[in-house]
C-alpha cells in the first residue's frame, strides 16, 4: 500500500488519497493516467492487470486499485 | 421515418404503448421487438436480413462461449494449479476462436456496405489505377455502424466472462434492435440495459408523462434550433466563395451548434421514448461545451462511443504485446513518462484513425479523427510545461478566468474540428478558413446577413431558445435535476410550462413554407 | 383516474389555446365571410376577393410546374395555383368551387392527370397528412409569428401578402431523366377510373353556371403521361367541346429532360416551371379576355409579392 501511495503521489501530486472515492468518475485520472499506473503496477507488483480489469469501480480509490492487486496476485 | 417526423412521435410510438400496455407483462417485450421491426422494416425493406444475420452470429455465439466457460469451471473445481492454468489456455484459445470469426463476419458486413467504396477509391489514388476497380453503389442497412459495435461489444463482454450469455434469443434480438436506439445510438453495452429491456413494466402515467415531457424537449431544440439554421450553414458550406468571412465564420459556428443540437435533441427522443417503457438507455451527451480541453469533451460528447472505442480498442491496444514491448524498451531508455506517452500515443493513433472512419468512409472524416489525435496528444505533451508556465506566471489554475479561458480554447478546437466534419473537401475547409481572413469586411456583412434565408426574427428566436438551452445547461452542470423540480411544482405551473414547450415548438419551430421549399412529408413523392 | 382526468383536461386546454392562437395567426383578408377552418384549408381565400384572372387546379405537377408570379411579371395576369399533392378529383370539385365563389376568374385550367388518378387508390400518408393540415390550420400558418408579433414594427400592412408564391412551390434541385420516348404513339385510349367523369360534368356546369372557362392542360411529365391517356383526354374534351392542351406531344416547350426535372422524369424543377408559366402567359393573352394589370394601384401588393419571390429565389440560386 505504501508503494502504491508512492506511485500515486508521483502521477497526480494534487489528489488526496485518503479521502478521494472518485479518482476515474471525478476526472482526476484520465485514460492516460491509468495506462501510466497499470505499467507502474505491473512493474512493481509483478501483476498483469488484463483489460477485463479497467473499469472505473476498479481504480476510484487508492484502496479498490489495492483490492485489485491483492486480488491478482493471489489469483496468479 | 426519422424520430422527428410527426408519424414516429404521435401514431408511431402511441401505437407501440397501447399495444404494449394492454398485453400481459410476459408479450409485452415481444411487442417491442415486433415494433422494433417493423420500425426497421419500414426504413430498410430487405436490407433486414443484415441486421438478423447479425443477432443470430451473436447469439449463437455467446451461448457456445458461455457453454465453454461453465465446462471450464467445472474442470476446475477439482483441479490443481498446475492443471488450472492448462485447462484455462485450453478454453481460452476455444473461445477465442469463435470470437474472432464471429467480429470478422460482423465486420463483414460493416466494410462492405460502408467501406469498401471508399477503400476501392483509396487504391484508386494511392497507385493511380484507372478503371479496374468498379465502383457499386448500394444503400446500406440503416444504423448498421451502431448495432455492429453493440454486437461486438456483447461478444466481447461475453468472452471476457464479464456478462452471462442470455439464452433468451428475443432478447438478444431486441438488444441490436430496439427500435429507438437503432438509428443514432447510443450505443448501448449489454450490461447497460440487461436488467429493464425484456422486464415487460407496464407504462405508468409517470414514465409516459416524463418520457413525452423529454421528446417534446428533443423537438425543441430540433425544429425551433438545427432546423433553422440548416438554412443557414447550408449556404455558408456549399457557397462559401459568395459570402463575407465573417459570414463564413458565423456559418461554422452554426453548423457546430445545429449538429449539437440536432444530435442531442434525437437523442431526447431516443432516451425519452425507451424511458416510456421503462428502460435505462446511457446519456450520450453531458454538456460538452463546459469541456476544458478535447479529451474532457470527448467524454461529454457522444460519450457511448468514446466509452466503446476506449474499452474495445484503447485499452486492449495499450496493453497488447507488441506495445508493451515496444513501451518497455522507451521506458528503459527515457523514462516512465515518455514511455506512457508513447504506449498512449500508439492506442490514440489507432483509436482516433477508426473513429474517422466510423464517422464516415471519407478522407474529410479521416482529417477529422486526426485532428482529434493531434490535439489530445498535443495537449497530453504540453500538459506538465502549462502547469510549470502557470506556476512560473503565478496563475491559479482553479480561478474561473482560467477556467473561462480553457472552455472557451476547447470550444474554439471543436469548431475548427467540426469544419472539417463538414466542409464538402479537406481543400473546402481551408479555403473557408482563409476566406474568414482574406475577406473580413464589416460592411458585406452587415449588408448580407439577413439574406441568407434568416431574418432579424429568425435570430432572435434562435438566441433566445440558445439562451433557454444554456441556462438548463448550467443548471444541470451544477447537479440540479431539473425534471425532478419540475415535477414537485403545482399544476399550474407544470401545465404552463408544457403548453409554452407545444406551442413554442409548433408555432416557432422552422418547418413548411419560407423553410423548405417541398412539405417535408409531402417531399418527392 | 385522478390521472385521466388531469390528462383530459389538458388536453382540452391545449385544445383552446392552439385554436385562439390559430385565429392570430391565419390570414384575415376572408376570414369574416368563410371563417376559420375554411379560410386556413384554402389559401385562395388569402387573396383579395375578385382579383384574381385565372385558376390553375391540379396536383404536385402543376404546383411544380406553375408560378403564377413570372405570368406576372411578364403578362400582367394574375394567377392562382390550387395544387394538393396527389390531388383526388373531388378534393378539385371542391378547389374549384371555392375559387369561383370567392374569385370569379375568367379561365380556370385544370390538370388532365387527376382525371386518371382512381379515387380508390389514394394512399394513407396523403390522407392523413391532408386531415392532419385541415384539422390543424396552424400547421400550415405558424410561420406568421412574424408579421403577427412585429406588426408594430412594419408600417405598411405586408400581412396582406399571405402568398408571395400564389401556390407555387418552387424547386431548384435537378435529377436528369434517362431519356426515353414516352409518347409512343398507340391507338388504343386510356379509359377513365370509374366515377371520375360524372365528376368532372360537375365541374364543367359549374363553369357553364358561372360563364368561366375550362381548359384542360396536360403539363410535361415523363412518368405517368403517356399516348393512349392523351387519347383519352382528347376524345373526352371533344365529347364536351372543350380545349385540350398536351404540353407533352412532340415536346412543344422543349423541355430538357437532363435538367429541368427535380426526380428524374416525375415533375418539372423551376427551369421547367418557368418556361410551362411563360407559355400559360402567352396563351392568356392571346384569349384577349384579360386585361394586364401591371402599374395598376389596385394590384401594388403582387409588385411587392414578385420581390419577394425574386429575392428568395435569388438566395437559392445563388
Amino acid at each position: 500500500m505504501e508503494k502504491l501511495l508512492e506511485i500515486l503521489k508521483e502521477l497526480e501530486p494534487d489528489v488526496d488519497y485518503d479521502t478521494c472515492e472518485n479518482l476515474v468518475d471525478g476526472r482526476y485520472f484520465d485514460s492516460l493516467t491509468i495506462l501510466t499506473l497499470i505499467s507502474e503496477i505491473e512493474d512493481n507488483f509483478d501483476v498483469e492487470i488484463p483489460t477485463v480489469e479497467i473499469i472505473p469501480e476498479n481504480f476510484n480509490s487508492a484502496q479498490k486499485i489495492w483490492n485489485l492487486i491483492t486480488k491478482l496476485q493471489e489469483e496468479d | 421515418m426519422n424520430y422527428f417526423n410527426i408519424i414516429y412521435g404521435f401514431l408511431f410510438l402511441p401505437i407501440v404503448i397501447i399495444l404494449y400496455n394492454i398485453m400481459p407483462k410476459k408479450i409485452r417485450p415481444i411487442i417491442l421487438l415486433i415494433a422494433s421491426y417493423v420500425f426497421y422494416f419500414l426504413i430498410s425493406k430487405k436490407l433486414i436480413i443484415f441486421i438478423i444475420l447479425s443477432s443470430l452470429s451473436i447469439y449463437l455465439a455467446t451461448i457456445l462461449m458461455q457453454k465453454m466457460t461453465k465446462e471450464k469451471n467445472e474442470s476446475m473445481q477439482n483441479a490443481s494449479k498446475e492443471e488450472r492454468k492448462i485447462i484455462k489456455e485450453k478454453y481460452k484459445r476455444k473461445k477465442k476462436i469463435i470470437l474472432i470469426i464471429t467480429i470478422i463476419f460482423n465486420f463483414a458486413f460493416l466494410f462492405y456496405f460502408k467501406y469498401l467504396n471508399f477503400f476501392k477509391h483509396l487504391l484508386q489514388d494511392l497507385f493511380k489505377i484507372t478503371g479496374n476497380l468498379k465502383i457499386v453503389k448500394h444503400l446500406a442497412p440503416i444504423g448498421i455502424s451502431f448495432y455492429t459495435l453493440q454486437a461486438i461489444s456483447y461478444v466481447i463482454d461475453v468472452y471476457n466472462e464479464k456478462i452471462e450469455a442470455t439464452p433468451n434469443i428475443g432478447k438478444v434480438f431486441l438488444y441490436l434492435s430496439f427500435f429507438p436506439t437503432i438509428m443514432e445510438g447510443p450505443i448501448t453495452r449489454f450490461s447497460d440495459v440487461n436488467d429493464t429491456i425484456y422486464e415487460g413494466n407496464k407504462v405508468t402515467y409517470h414514465n409516459f408523462c416524463f418520457g413525452y415531457q423529454r421528446i417534446l424537449w428533443g423537438f425543441f431544440k430540433k425544429y425551433i434550433i438545427a432546423d433553422r439554421l440548416n438554412i443557414f450553414v447550408k449556404l455558408t458550406f456549399n457557397n462559401y466563395f459568395n459570402y463575407s468571412g465573417l459570414t463564413v465564420a458565423l456559418g461554422i459556428i452554426f453548423y457546430t451548434i445545429l449538429l449539437y443540437m440536432e444530435f442531442s435533441g434525437t437523442m431526447d427522443v431516443v432516451i425519452g421514448s425507451s424511458e416510456i417503457f421503462g428502460i435505462n438507455i446511457p446519456e450520450n451527451f453531458r454538456q460538452p461545451f463546459f469541456s476544458k480541453n478535447i479529451s474532457e469533451f470527448w467524454s461529454r460528447w457522444h460519450i457511448t462511443l468514446g466509452l466503446w472505442f476506449k474499452n474495445y480498442i484503447f485499452y486492449p491496444v495499450s496493453l497488447s504485446k507488441p506495445v508493451k514491448k515496444i513501451t518497455t524498451f522507451v521506458k528503459e531508455k527515457l523514462g516512465s513518462r515518455i514511455s506512457s506517452l508513447v504506449m498512449g500515443g500508439i492506442s490514440l493513433f489507432v483509436v482516433w484513425f477508426l473513429n474517422g472512419l466510423w464517422h464516415g468512409a471519407g478522407y474529410t472524416f479521416l482529417f477529422f479523427g486526426m485532428y482529434h489525435f493531434f490535439l489530445i496528444i498535443t495537449g497530453n505533451i504540453l500538459e506538465p510545461l502549462i502547469i510549470k508556465i502557470c506556476d512560473k506566471l503565478k496563475i491559479n489554475r482553479q480561478n474561473p478566468f482560467y477556467k473561462g479561458f480553457q472552455i472557451f480554447k476547447t470550444t474554439i478546437l471543436i469548431f475548427l474540428g467540426e469544419l472539417f466534419f463538414r466542409a464538402n473537401s479537406i481543400k473546402d475547409a481551408f479555403l473557408m478558413l482563409k476566406r474568414i481572413i482574406t475577406h473580413f469586411n464589416l460592411n458585406t456583412f452587415r449588408g448580407e446577413i439577413f439574406t441568407l434565408g434568416l431574418d432579424i426574427k429568425d435570430f432572435l428566436v434562435i438566441l433566445i431558445a440558445l439562451l433557454i438551452v444554456l441556462i438548463i445547461s448550467i443548471l444541470k452542470e451544477k447537479g440540479i435535476n431539473i425534471r425532478k423540480e419540475i415535477s414537485t411544482q403545482n399544476i399550474v405551473i407544470r401545465f404552463a410550462l408544457y403548453y409554452a414547450l407545444i406551442i413554442g415548438i409548433i408555432v416557432f419551430g422552422a418547418y413548411g413554407p419560407g423553410y423548405a421549399p417541398v412539405d417535408p412529408i409531402y417531399a418527392d413523392f | 383516474m385522478k390521472n385521466v382526468i388531469k390528462s383530459i383536461i389538458f388536453v382540452i386546454i391545449l385544445f383552446f389555446l392552439i385554436e385562439g392562437i390559430t385565429y392570430f395567426l391565419i390570414p384575415h383578408q376572408n376570414i369574416k365571410k368563410y371563417g376559420v377552418l375554411k379560410t386556413s384549408l384554402y389559401e385562395i381565400l388569402s387573396e383579395e376577393e375578385n382579383t384574381i384572372d385565372s385558376l390553375f387546379i391540379g396536383d404536385s405537377l402543376i404546383y411544380s410546374a406553375v408560378s403564377p408570379m413570372e405570368v406576372w411579371h411578364n403578362y400582367g395576369y394574375t394567377m392562382f395555383v390550387e395544387a394538393s399533392a396527389a390531388q383526388l378529383i373531388n378534393d378539385s370539385y371542391k378547389y374549384l368551387e371555392v375559387g369561383i365563389e370567392s374569385q370569379h376568374p375568367q379561365i380556370v385550367f385544370f390538370e388532365a392527370n387527376v382525371l386518371y388518378r382512381n379515387p380508390k387508390n389514394k394512399a394513407w400518408y396523403f390522407d392523413l397528412y391532408s386531415k392532419m393540415e385541415s384539422s390543424v390550420p396552424i400547421l400550415k400558418y405558424h410561420n406568421n409569428w412574424k408579421k403577427v408579433m412585429f406588426k408594430f414594427l412594419n408600417n405598411n400592412d405586408s400581412f396582406k401578402n399571405i402568398n408571395v408564391y400564389k401556390g407555387y412551390k418552387y424547386v431548384t434541385k435537378v435529377q436528369s431523366a434517362q431519356i426515353k420516348d414516352y409518347m409512343h404513339v398507340t391507338t388504343k385510349a386510356k379509359k377513365l377510373p370509374a366515377g371520375n367523369e360524372e365528376i368532372f360534368q360537375k365541374m364543367l356546369k359549374l363553369c357553364e353556371k358561372e360563364n368561366v372557362e375550362l381548359v384542360l392542360v396536360s403539363t410535361p411529365n415523363m412518368r405517368s403521361w403517356n399516348y393512349s391517356k392523351h387519347l383519352g383526354i382528347t376524345n373526352l374534351a371533344q365529347k364536351y367541346n372543350i380545349e385540350f392542351i398536351d404540353l407533352n406531344i412532340h415536346n412543344p416547350l422543349n423541355i430538357d429532360w437532363h435538367q429541368e426535372t427535380k426526380d428524374m422524369g416525375d415533375h418539372l424543377n423551376h427551369l421547367g416551371a418557368i418556361k410551362v408559366s411563360n407559355f400559360l402567359g402567352q396563351y392568356l393573352q392571346e384569349t384577349n379576355l384579360l386585361i394586364d394589370h401591371r402599374g395598376d394601384q389596385k394590384y401594388a401588393s403582387w409588385d411587392e409579392s414578385y420581390k419577394i419571390y425574386k429575392n428568395n429565389l435569388e438566395e437559392i440560386i445563388g
